[in-house]
């Protein structure tokens, strides 16, 4: 299959969005990015994403509440949790809450990458990494 | 380790930085001034008291023994006197038998010999009791008696006719009666002067008895009163120790009277143990320390993963696309990893500040700045919980006396506990403001918090006292943070309402003037 993923990532930190974005429509992920989670939500409201990736700690709306509110709204979209030290109870929690995995900062491309890869996989598409020329893979 | 203080400390504002004087030489100079007065042990109180009073009670019963034996030897003679009389009128009535009969003139002569010779035994007493003139008049009375009786019997013995013995019997006879009769009065007033006398000599033994039981039970009552004065004020004195050295204030007992004694031995004790205890103090302030150090890495340690985190993937993606990339877009990446890693260094740097100076040093200070330095070295753990803290400081605020580091410890561990009291969302409010007392300054942190229930209200400043779970909190940090504070001169309070949250307020003077610690 060559569909593009559909990708939301969420960070408020403004580098993750502008280096991963790059590096996953590398692997045919159409990504949308934000820093704003309250923008994000009504993002998310609007259009069914296939993966959603959001970090778990940020002001206002944490991780949590973007995982709860894809759940509710659209079930079959995978969502990967971006966590921090001192936050693997939060992580288990979202795990608990029906994240899909989730991914400890400081990560590499690859990581994401290939957690990416198999939630398109449990999607039922499939990820080329040789395309994306990678050659770590 | 011990670290130099930086050169910034030793500048502010032209002022000196003193360091805190060491505890054994403090104590060491209270336990000379302590020495330094006469012993005036109170076991020589005790001895001396009981001493004196035993004396008196000696000397008391030597009086009363004196006075019985006076009662005992005025009825001695009121005996003796008791048998003059009866002799006299002995005496008498044998004089009368002889004018009526013509018999018994020796008997009466030997009564009469006696008397005299009853008066004679006894002239000192009498001489007291009747008086000179009297005693006279009582002895030459008696004499003539006797001498008339004596004229009568020479009469008699000459065997003078009838009618010249008749004529001298009868000249004799009406001086005989008078001088019997005087002699006979005298006498009865003799023994009530004597009976007076014993009577009075009675009453005075019995005030005497009174009077100095009293005055014993007065030395008795007065010398344990000052006994137990002594020994009570001392312990009140002790108790206040006792109690101020609990708040945390560890200067020595220093001599408050001119003499020492067995409650100055308490006090070199006492002293020894702040001595100690403040050392120990030390200790578990730098303990408390390395635990705010660890509360602090730890939220540090998630703040670094950002930078880190950014750092990482910029390097990455250079990596990856190095050879297609263009310059422009290189130098941005190198910019964002320059830029990630001075984040990173300033996340840490506060820390570092906090957990490098070790060295007790007090300085003049502005406690506002202080205290946004500490929200700032807290800011990860405010991000991490998710609240919000809201500022505000009194503009104006004159300078404090303190440690930097200890002082801001204690503010630190204020801001630990009212972050670990609230929920995510809610405010801590920290104010700087003038307390309500002149010359101190107050800082106020107040959370919404859970609250502190009424009952352990009292204990939360008791070492080892927690309320958080097992392994999260050693219940010292408000223990050290009271010690701190106490030995800035100041005061830590709280005031909370079950489910609506606390306040912390610390009190700390003002420098009006420079304190002069260095010569404590």
């Amino acid at each position: 299959m060559t569909d593009q993923l559909e990708v939301l990532l969420l960070d408020d930190e403004p580098i993750v969005g502008k280096r991963l974005k790059p590096a996953l429509a590398k692997i045919g992920c159409n990504v949308e990015v934000f820093e704003n989670p309250r923008a994000a939500l009504d993002r998310i409201s609007e259009k069914e994403f296939d993966i959603v990736v959001t970090d778990i700690r940020m002001d206002e709306i944490d991780g949590i509440q973007v995982l709860e509110h894809v759940t509710q709204k659209s079930p079959r979209t995978k969502v990967i949790m971006i966590t921090g030290y001192a936050m693997m109870s939060l992580a288990r929690e979202a795990m608990g809450k029906g994240a899909f995995d989730f991914i400890a900062k400081p990560f590499q491309p690859d990581d994401l990458r290939k957690v990416i890869a198999s939630a398109a996989k449990a999607l039922g598409s499939s990820i080329d990494f040789t395309a994306a020329g990678i050659d770590n893979a | 380790m011990k670290v130099k203080s930086s050169p910034k400390n030793e500048t502010v504002s032209g002022m000196e930085v003193s360091v805190r004087p060491n505890p054994v030489e403090i104590e060491e100079k209270a336990r000379r001034a302590l020495m330094a007065r006469h012993r005036f042990s109170l076991k020589l109180q005790i001895s001396l008291g009981f001493f004196l009073v035993f004396l008196l009670a000696v000397g008391i019963a030597a009086v009363m023994v004196h006075s019985m034996y006076q009662v005992e030897h005025k009825l001695e003679f009121l005996e003796i006197i008791n048998d003059y009389v009866i002799e006299i009128q002995q005496a008498r009535r044998f004089e009368k038998n002889y004018f009526l009969y013509g018999t018994n003139l020796d008997d009466a002569l030997d009564n009469v010999y006696q008397a005299r010779d009853i008066i004679e035994r006894n002239p000192d007493e009498l001489k007291q009791i009747l008086g000179k003139d009297n005693h006279r008049m009582v002895v030459s009375n008696i004499a003539d008696y006797q001498r008339l009786l004596e004229q009568l019997e020479d009469a008699e013995r000459r065997q003078e006719n009838i009618l010249e013995h008749r004529r001298t019997r009868e000249k004799i006879e009406k001086e005989l009666r008078e001088k019997g009769h005087q002699m006979v009065s005298l006498s009865q007033g003799l023994m009530n002067r004597l009976r007076v006398s014993v009577s009075e000599t009675l009453l005075r033994s019995r005030m005497i008895h009174i009077y100095f039981l009293a005055l014993l039970l007065i030395m008795v009552v007065f010398n344990a009163y000052i006994l137990v004065s002594r020994i009570l004020r001392s312990i009140n004195r002790f108790t206040k120790y006792a109690q101020r050295i609990a708040s945390g204030d560890f200067t020595p007992i220093m001599p408050r009277r001119r003499f020492r004694d067995e409650f100055t031995d308490l006090a070199l004790a006492i002293n020894k143990m702040i001595q100690e205890l403040e050392q120990r103090e030390e200790g578990l302030i730098q303990l408390h320390k390395v635990r705010a150090v660890g509360t602090l890495t730890a939220g540090i340690a998630h703040e670094l993963n950002n930078p880190l985190n950014n750092i990482m993937l910029s390097a990455h993606m250079m990596l990856e696309d190095y050879n297609q990339m263009a310059d422009d877009d290189k130098k941005d990446i190198l910019n964002d990893i320059v830029s990630e890693t001075n984040r990173s260094r300033n996340i840490i740097s506060n820390l570092l500040d906090f957990a490098r100076q070790s060295s007790s040093q007090v300085e003049p200070l502005n406690l506002a700045s202080l205290i946004r330095d500490t929200i700032k070295l807290s800011a990860n753990q405010i991000k991490l919980a998710g609240i919000r803290v809201e500022f505000q400081a009194a503009d104006n605020l004159p300078q404090i006396h303190g440690d930097v580091q200890q002082l801001r410890q204690v503010f630190l561990n204020l801001i630990f506990n009212a972050i670990d009291a609230s929920k995510k969302g809610d405010k801590i409010q920290v104010f700087v403001i003038p307390a309500d007392e002149p010359d101190y300054v107050a800082v106020k942190v107040v959370d919404f918090g859970t609250g502190i229930p009424e009952h352990i209200l009292n204990s939360i400043f008791d070492p080892f006292f927690t309320t958080k779970g097992k392994g999260k909190g050693t219940g010292l940090g408000l223990s050290v943070s009271q010690g701190i504070i106490t030995k800035h001169g100041g005061r830590i309070k709280v005031s909370s309402r079950d489910g609506e949250g606390s306040t912390f307020t610390v009190t700390l003077p003002v420098t009006t003037i420079p304190a002069d610690l260095k010569s404590m």
